[in-house]
């Protein structure tokens, strides 16, 4: 149940960041060139976009840290998996293992290094140069973001030790991988529009 | 890789036991021998501690792990046992790595791409390809090619282009009686091309891996890397000049084989297809048109081109609901976000690459074994080739960025032909047997063996290696339309 929650809490916070920067940005933009209207130069003079930039920055990091742990439940971090594909399945298990492992290794290593950065950072008044923002809050995106990456790895690894079964989204770029015929049983979707024997020259 | 993983299904379960207990023992051996170095039981000689990280970071890739863990890995353990840099400077590269507005661009042209990847842009561009060139030898193949460069242009990868135009072309290609080898040559290969149209990603990647590294030219004077404007100015001419080329291969191969042709289209037809597919089209024109003008920087060019995306393929072409946005907006946050974690650990990797002077090294070897630019090209492209084969090419573009671009300038070579020479070889990487990626999506719709595909793409993919030469011995073909807009 509460597994549940973090799931969803997590695809939704960083489906937001990524609609947010895109919308801030380009509001951004329609500013600058809203100001050079003379009518309407009165009121977007008032607004102050320069701290867009900073902002949209810091949501992008939040979004990369927190989507790299969605992307560990997802299986989208690529591999070079040529050798690990050549092993029969009993020893496949034990490398993909120790990969697992150690990629949860690796993100808690970092989850501690940022967390005790963090800790010092925060005994100081360091603040970010537009938006005033206290450095050590901008900062956390690292050792939250890293930690629940490691216990994303765990929890994969958890499923394989259990189930021998590893997320393989495919190659998820631009999300179409999904549609491969082949991986899929529906098969190939034909196009009506396009002309039959007919047409044939 | 899940579509590579079908064919493992036969290998006997007990197969490669030795092979696998090298791959897990190799990196622990690796380890041992920095934490033996680390306090002081064995010296390691200045000539093998390049050879240390070479060896960790290939003994961690072969397991499987992703690419990203496996170099934050390597530079991590290296750093602690065999460097002195403090651990905050490490922590502090981990924070500020990715805190550039311009990596900033890389999730908004993802965005952008997954807008239009969804719903029929795909069928759009094949219809206006067909209506234009579809009357030729080889019709249906030319409007693969044509078609595919214009949908990876758009869409930014190669996989998506392969999957989307590949699964509407190659049925109606077999239907008209052509082989399905000769189909899936030209999906696969064609499929490519986006690597050199702009907006492209990788060549993003290349000017943000290269960025602040201001490397010795040969005169000794330091030298800028490529901007992103530049580099996606340079890759125009290549990129239509590569799609010419594999247009001609299509084209005399169709006419050898006497292959149909389609009927010939009237403009008023021509003309119907092209708005049909000008609202995607235009999206690329706002791009570089917007850069180049200096209307926007890139990311805020790419901003737009996502919010552009959004209203095109919503209200313009009305292919997805509102209801299908939240689950693209998660597609392109997780596929941004693995590009953008591979990003902050080879930030440290070229960190690492900086601090122990390596690219210096093989800069002054190369100088002394008097390889010249000519050689040093040439093994740049036999090893950008050979990793094509293993690697997807924005990991890539990321590892081999920062060891070969200081050596390329120190010999001078021009940092933006380097890079539009690099991504001709992210090109070739993904349709080269025997593990393109390329080759992989179109086997899985073509539903034809990897080694029967690797026929069928070879008349291609020999007349991309030769472009390639031109490419990489003859620099104006990149540089002149950058220079001659005064870039």
């Amino acid at each position: 149940m509460f597994l549940k929650i973090l799931d969803r809490l997590e695809e939704i916070f960083i489906s937001l960041l990524m609609a947010g920067a895109t919308l801030l940005i380009f509001v951004a933009v329609l500013h600058r060139y809203g100001s050079t209207v003379p009518f309407l130069f009165p009121y977007l003079h008032e607004i102050d976009m320069t701290w867009a930039q900073e902002l949209c920055i810091y949501m992008f990091v939040w979004m990369a840290k927190f989507g790299a742990a969605y992307g560990v439940r997802q299986g989208v971090h690529v591999g070079v998996d040529v050798l690990v594909n050549r092993l029969g399945a009993n020893h496949r298990f034990k490398v993909i293992m120790f990969g697992l492992l150690a990629g949860a290794i690796f993100t808690g290593t970092i989850a501690m290094l940022g967390g005790s950065f963090v800790w010092d950072l925060s005994g100081t008044e360091a603040r970010s140069t537009d938006l005033d923002a206290p450095k050590w809050i901008v900062y956390l995106a690292i050792p939250l973001g890293s930690g629940l990456m490691c216990f994303r790895f765990l929890q994969v690894a958890w499923t394989f030790w259990r189930t021998g079964a590893v997320p393989h989204s495919g190659h998820h770029i631009g999300g179409v991988a999904d549609e491969v015929p082949g991986l899929h049983p529906q098969g190939i979707e034909t196009v009506p529009h396009f002309p039959s024997q007919e047409t044939r020259a | 890789m899940s579509l590579a993983a079908v064919s493992t299904k036969s290998i006997p379960p007990n197969k490669g036991g030795v092979m696998a207990t090298l791959m897990i023992l190799a990196p622990l051996v690796l380890l041992t021998i920095c934490l033996l170095a680390k306090f002081d039981y064995i010296v390691v000689p200045s000539g093998g501690r390049g050879l240390i990280i070479a060896g960790l970071l290939l003994s961690l890739f072969a397991t499987g792990m992703p690419i990203s863990i496996a170099l934050g890995l390597s530079v991590l353990t290296f750093m602690f046992t065999m460097t002195d840099v403090p651990i905050v400077t490490v922590s502090l590269k981990l924070f500020t790595g990715i805190e550039k507005f311009e990596i900033m661009s890389i999730p908004f042209f993802i965005l952008a791409g997954t807008f239009l990847t969804h719903g029929g842009v795909a069928k759009r561009m094949i219809h206006f390809a067909r209506t234009m060139i579809g009357h030729w030898y080889g019709g249906l193949g030319l409007a693969g090619v044509v078609s595919c460069a214009l949908f990876a242009a758009i869409s930014g990868s190669s996989v998506a282009t392969v999957v989307a135009i590949g699964s509407i072309l190659l049925p109606a290609m077999v239907e008209q009686g052509y082989p399905k080898r000769f189909g899936a040559g030209v999906i696969a290969t064609s499929g490519a091309l986006g690597i050199l149209f702009p907006p492209s990603i990788n060549l993003v990647l290349y000017a943000v891996a290269t960025s602040g590294m201001r490397p010795i030219g040969p005169n000794g004077m330091p030298v800028n890397g490529a901007s992103i404007g530049q580099l996606f100015i340079a890759g125009i001419v290549p990129g239509l000049c590569l799609a010419t080329v594999l247009g001609v291969v299509t084209f005399y191969q169709a006419y050898k084989n006497d292959y149909p042709r389609m009927p010939k289209s009237t403009w008023a037809e021509r003309g119907r297809a092209f708005l049909d597919s000008f609202w995607g089209l235009f999206l690329i024109v706002i791009v570089i048109g917007g850069i180049y003008a200096g209307l926007f920087t890139p990311t805020e060019a790419a901003a737009t081109a996502a919010v552009y995306a959004f209203v095109v393929a919503v209200f313009v072409y009305r292919d997805i609901g509102f209801k299908d946005v939240p689950g693209i907006l998660l597609n392109a946050a997780s596929m941004s976000a693995m590009i953008l974690y591979i990003v902050t650990n080879a930030v440290l990797f070229s960190f690492l690459m900086v601090s122990e002077q390596i690219p210096q090294g093989m800069a002054a070897w190369m100088t002394a074994q008097g390889l010249g630019v000519v050689g040093f090209m040439v093994l740049c492209n036999l090893i950008l080739l050979a990793a094509g084969n293993v690697m997807d090419p924005s990991s890539m573009v990321l590892i081999f960025a920062p060891i070969l671009f200081p050596v390329a300038v120190r010999l001078g070579v021009d940092p933006v032909h380097f890079g539009v020479m690099m991504a001709v070889n992210m090109e070739i990487g993904l349709c080269h047997p025997p593990v393109g990626l390329n080759l992989y999506v179109a086997s899985g719709i073509a539903k034809m063996g990897i080694s029967e595909l690797t026929v069928a793409v070879l008349p291609w993919l020999l007349a991309m290696i030769g472009f390639l030469l031109v490419i990489t011995f003859y620099p104006p073909l990149t540089l002149f339309l950058p220079h001659y807009l005064g870039m």
